[in-house]
């Protein structure tokens, strides 16, 4: 029960940005069926926009994959963080469970098991059920809202993808020094925009930004990552 | 109400991502990244993201990059619900004076 209350500003928070991916997710031709299935299924925001902003008629479904992976790929590091606090319950209850860990829910998880000293399994449905039950509602909701619409691009809809991915790209700020692997991808995937406009830029740009986090990571002993 | 492409794409979605939500439980529970691993998969949303909105911070059209440029700082410090009516009402505006 306490989880429940502790969820619900956490939950209302989800409310507009769930709109806002539903009506993106309808004016791209998706379903009022197929968006809550796939935002219940997935339940992980970042990659949901990412996903929508490069759908297709039919999907791309290598991309769209490959970008779900490697925007959810910060679920490992979570994971990892989380299990320490894990090892007293069962495999068969913790797997079941980490299906619904998305940023906020594993971050109320993660600060309540550093205060009670263990993992409360009922704390962390309380959390993460309601922030899951809203996300399927209200892009359902937005689904529907999203094609009545119209014309998106005279209206300036369109600007509502930057709009939202630099609020979220705000959200991961940690400093400049280590956003410059973001900056690498900024820059290739524009000029690959500008050679040759197409799907490929973003996977280009993501893994090029990548390669360059790898690099400036960790002093090289050559001195060749510098 | 379903097509077969977007239910195998949700559901590929969804099979990587649930991958992701326990693989970090079961293989890397026992041992510590390096700092190159780490600060990959730390770097890896923020380069997808900024990669898909690329094109607009190339855009041919001034009244686009202009208003790309109020978003910007609009989301440096505003919520999202309000950054996002800005972006739409700047590019409204702005298509609409420059054309």
């Amino acid at each position: 029960m306490q989880g429940l209350v502790a969820s619900l500003p956490v939950t209302a928070g989800f409310v507009p940005f769930a709109l806002v991916l539903g009506a993106q997710a309808g004016q791209k031709g998706l379903s009022a069926v197929e968006t809550p299935l796939m935002t219940g299924l997935n339940f992980a925001g970042g990659s949901e926009f990412a996903a929508i902003g490069l759908w297709t008629s039919p999907p791309h479904l290598a991309l769209i994959t490959a970008v779900t992976l490697m925007i959810n790929s910060r679920h490992l590091l979570m994971g990892a963080a989380l299990a320490p606090f894990l090892k007293t319950l069962p495999k068969r209850r913790v797997l079941p469970a980490l299906f619904l860990m998305c940023d906020e829910s594993w971050a109320m998880a993660l600060a309540d098991a550093k205060a009670r000293g263990s993992f409360s399994l009922a704390h962390y449905m309380g959390v993460a059920l309601p922030m899951w039950l809203a996300w399927i509602a209200f892009t359902a909701l937005g689904a529907m809202v999203g094609p009545v619409l119209g014309n998106v691009e005279t209206l300036g809809f369109d600007m509502a993808f930057p709009a939202i991915f630099l609020v979220l790209l705000r959200g991961m700020w940690s400093g400049f020094r280590a956003a410059r692997p973001w900056l690498v991808s900024l820059a290739i995937a524009a000029t690959g925009h500008l050679l040759a406009p197409g799907a490929w830029t973003v996977a280009a740009g993501a893994i090029a930004g990548l390669i360059t986090a790898w690099l400036w990571a960790a002093p090289s002993k050559t001195g060749a990552a510098a | 109400m379903i097509s077969l492409p977007v239910l195998a794409t949700i559901l590929a979605m969804a099979a990587v991502t649930y991958l992701t939500r326990i693989g970090g439980y079961l293989v890397l529970r026992n041992r510590t990244l390096g700092p190159r691993a780490t600060a990959v998969m730390e770097a890896a949303p923020g380069c997808v993201l900024i990669a898909v909105i690329a094109p607009h911070f190339v855009s041919p059209r001034p009244a686009d990059l202009a208003a790309l440029a109020i978003t910007f700082l609009a989301a440096l410090r505003l919520p999202m619900l309000a950054v996002v009516p800005i972006g739409i009402v700047a590019a409204a505006g702005l298509r609409w004076l420059l054309g």
